[in-house]
């Protein structure tokens, strides 16, 4: 079986208004976008081709989705017509759908599916057309009937319409009770209720009542109150004795010291009143504010403390370099100082001293390079990607004896370009010249 | 380590395409060192489509005040980002060019409106007599 | 760019092969079945490589007009550069956009009778 998952730009005019920027389909659902528990529901169908169709742009949503194979199916993407009802829909993706039989979910509605159920059962039933409507969408089947994969009973299937902002919100918060047991729902948690994304600091003193979904990049500061029945997005900072309860606080927000938030949508600098729809935008930037992804003060003061660093080293090791430098490379050895087998004492001394790294030094005086950050000296800088990655004399993967092979060390690497503070950079600057004699002396 | 590729064409229509074509493989060249994967025709396809734009309205500019003169391309490849600069020496371009009104589906101006959308900085400015547009994006 | 042209259950088809940009667009608001108001058309893009807002706007133009004296231009097998322009310009919402010419000629007939 196939799946048509179709959304017209008329069917989300209300997100247009109240959370400008976003995509429809990547609105956020419990931290999920949305598309995902549709793409879920058809994976539990049986779907292994999935065709996401919309009046509207789609390269955000394509972006995000790829090529499917996250999730292991093969997603494809075209455009609809405003005007189109189903039998347009089948006829402009024949192609797609082929000799098959096709699901068509669509409008901006929920599914509620359960995950422990097997719903492969829709390829093979009768229906004769819609199985499920709703105010603003629907399911229906269409094609051939294929033969049963399974022999348990269809389990029923309802649709929740999302028409406005007080329908998102109360499905986000049901999806949020219902949790995981349900719903394929993104973070770790023990237990049940309550899920947790990635780097996510939450300080002793706060606390989290069940169920509360965190998204990943968070900090949760000294007495902050989280949940009962909250749902934080990702980048966010709760600041102190700050209490968010019922509420929503999307990606990229701030939340300030000593605020409850009570039933509200947070968004950056707005707060949103589900119920009501009224919007108030905040105007003091330290009360609720959306986080922008470089802070340029902190770069500067990197920079200085790496400087600072490097022309301690420089000078400490001059010496040693001056004498040894010349030594050895008469006798042609200084190329293979960082790995010798039988190393002579000029040599051990010149390793233990990490002077291989020196002439690399007044780079970090220029800005040019880090002390500390990822390694440039092995030709491994094209397999770094992203903006986390910084050139540097020393590497952070040095600093852990584990980080034996490549994919180890950038992982070593990112996870410590994103979450060093300057000071902590010398600290690890240590720790990796003292690692690199044990590398090199294993006793 | 940066390379730095110019390209000048005569300001005429005919060579929009040697244009787009030359951008599409440079950026294919710079996904590929990268290690990028071959399968990442979206990064190509922007470079290729935005030199297109960007060429057209360069020669058509220059179209206006009746002659036209060379258009020179210069691509920087750098570690994880690509630029794209294009100078023409002809009459000052109004970067102020009204977005389509897409309700009424015009059938010109959406030249800036696709090149703001695929690459990641666009800026266009006069700069020694020359209309210069300089596009960036990274992988 | 080659533009060819096909008859099928007495509707046109025009087939787009190759790149539409500044140099070859007027070429294809110059050709007869493209231009012609009253005529609907399918254009079948499985070929085409290329297209930019040039282009983009040669088709634009055609369908305005076809529209206003109440013909049709449906388009097929978009590719996904292709898809992308109209993507990014909004501009899909004006066509209707089918993956297999078949379908796009079943679907003109179906509005050629019920006119």
């Amino acid at each position: 079986m196939k799946t048509l998952i179709a959304i017209k730009e008329a069917d989300c005019n209300w997100m247009r208004e109240t959370l400008p920027g976003t995509q429809p389909l990547l609105a956020p659902l419990c931290n999920k976008p949305f598309v995902e528990y549709l793409i879920d529901f058809a994976i539990l169908a049986g779907c292994r081709e999935i065709r996401l169709l919309s009046d509207g742009p789609l390269s955000q949503i394509e972006e995000y989705c790829g090529n499917g194979s996250r999730w292991g199916i093969e997603l494809t993407y075209a455009n609809l017509h405003p005007s189109d009802g189903e039998p347009e829909l089948l006829r402009k993706n024949r192609k797609f759908c082929g000799e098959e039989r096709t699901m068509i979910l669509s409008g901006c509605t929920f599914i509620d599916y359960d995950k422990t159920l097997d719903y492969r059962g829709l390829a093979s039933i009768d229906s004769g057309g819609t199985i499920a409507s709703c105010p603003g969408g629907s399911i229906t089947l269409a094609g051939p009937l294929e033969p049963s994969l399974t022999d348990q009973p269809l389990p029923p299937v309802g649709l929740t319409p999302i028409g406005d902002l007080k329908s998102y919100c109360r499905i986000a918060m049901t999806t949020l009770e219902t949790g995981s047991s349900r719903y394929v729902l993104p973070g770790y948690g023990g237990e049940p209720g309550c899920a947790i994304g990635r780097n996510v600091t939450i300080s002793k003193t706060a606390q989290i009542h069940k169920p509360a979904s965190i998204g990943n990049n968070v900090r949760i500061l000294p007495g902050a109150v989280i949940g009962p029945s909250a749902i934080i997005g990702s980048n966010v900072i709760i600041d102190k004795g700050s209490t968010i309860k019922e509420s929503i606080i999307l990606d990229n927000t701030y939340i300030g010291e000593q605020l409850e938030i009570e039933g509200r949508i947070a968004s950056k600098n707005t707060l949103i009143d589900p119920e009501s729809g009224v919007t108030l935008a905040m105007q003091d930037p330290h009360l609720l504010a959306g986080i922008n992804g470089g802070a340029t003060a902190l770069v500067l003061w990197r920079k200085i403390v790496h400087a600072l660093a490097a022309a301690l080293l420089l000078l400490l090791l001059s010496i040693p370099f001056a004498i040894l430098y010349p030594l050895l490379r008469l006798r042609g050895k200084w190329q293979d100082v960082p790995s010798i087998p039988n190393a002579g004492l000029a040599e051990s001394i010149a390793s233990a001293f990490s002077l291989d790294r020196y002439p690399l030094l007044p780079g970090v005086l220029t800005g040019r390079l880090a002390i500390i950050g990822s390694r440039t000296h092995e030709n491994r800088a094209a397999n770094h990607t992203g903006t986390d990655c910084r050139p540097a004399v020393f590497s952070y993967a040095e600093t852990e004896a584990w980080a034996a092979t490549e994919s180890d060390a950038a992982i070593v690497e990112r996870y410590h370009a994103l979450h060093s503070t300057p000071l902590g950079d010398i600290g690890m600057t240590i720790q990796a010249l003292i690692n690199r004699i044990h590398y090199r002396n294993p006793t | 380590m940066n390379s730095v590729i110019t390209l000048t064409l005569p300001g005429d229509i005919r060579f929009t395409r040697l244009a787009s074509q030359t951008a599409s493989n440079t950026a294919s060249l710079f996904t590929d060192t990268c290690n990028a994967g071959a399968g990442n025709w979206e990064f190509s396809h922007a470079f290729e489509l935005a030199v297109s734009e960007a060429f057209t309205n360069a020669v058509n500019y220059g179209d206006r005040m009746q002659g036209t003169r060379d258009i020179t391309i210069t691509f920087t490849i750098e570690q994880r980002k690509l630029t794209v600069a294009i100078r023409d020496a002809n009459a000052p371009f109004s970067a102020e060019t009204p977005e389509p009104d897409i309700e009424t589906y015009p059938e010109r101006g959406y030249g800036l409106m696709l090149i703001r959308t695929l690459m990641d900085t666009v800026t266009i400015c006069r700069e020694n007599g020359e209309n210069v547009i300089t596009m960036t994006k990274q992988l | 760019m080659t533009i060819t042209e096909k008859l099928s259950s007495g509707i046109t088809i025009v087939e787009l092969c190759g790149t539409i940009d500044a140099s070859t667009a007027p070429e294809l608001q110059r050709h007869q079945a493209i231009s012609d108001p009253t005529r609907t058309i399918v254009i079948d893009l499985a070929r085409l490589d290329f297209l930019d807002s040039s282009g983009l706007g040669a088709i634009i133009g055609a369908a305005h007009r076809k529209e206003e004296s109440g013909a049709n231009m449906l388009l097929s097998c978009m590719n996904q550069k292709v898809r992308r322009v109209f993507d990014i310009t909004g501009t899909v919402r004006l066509f209707h956009i089918f993956d297999e010419t078949a379908a796009a000629i079943d679907y003109a007939t179906t509005l050629r009778k019920s006119q």
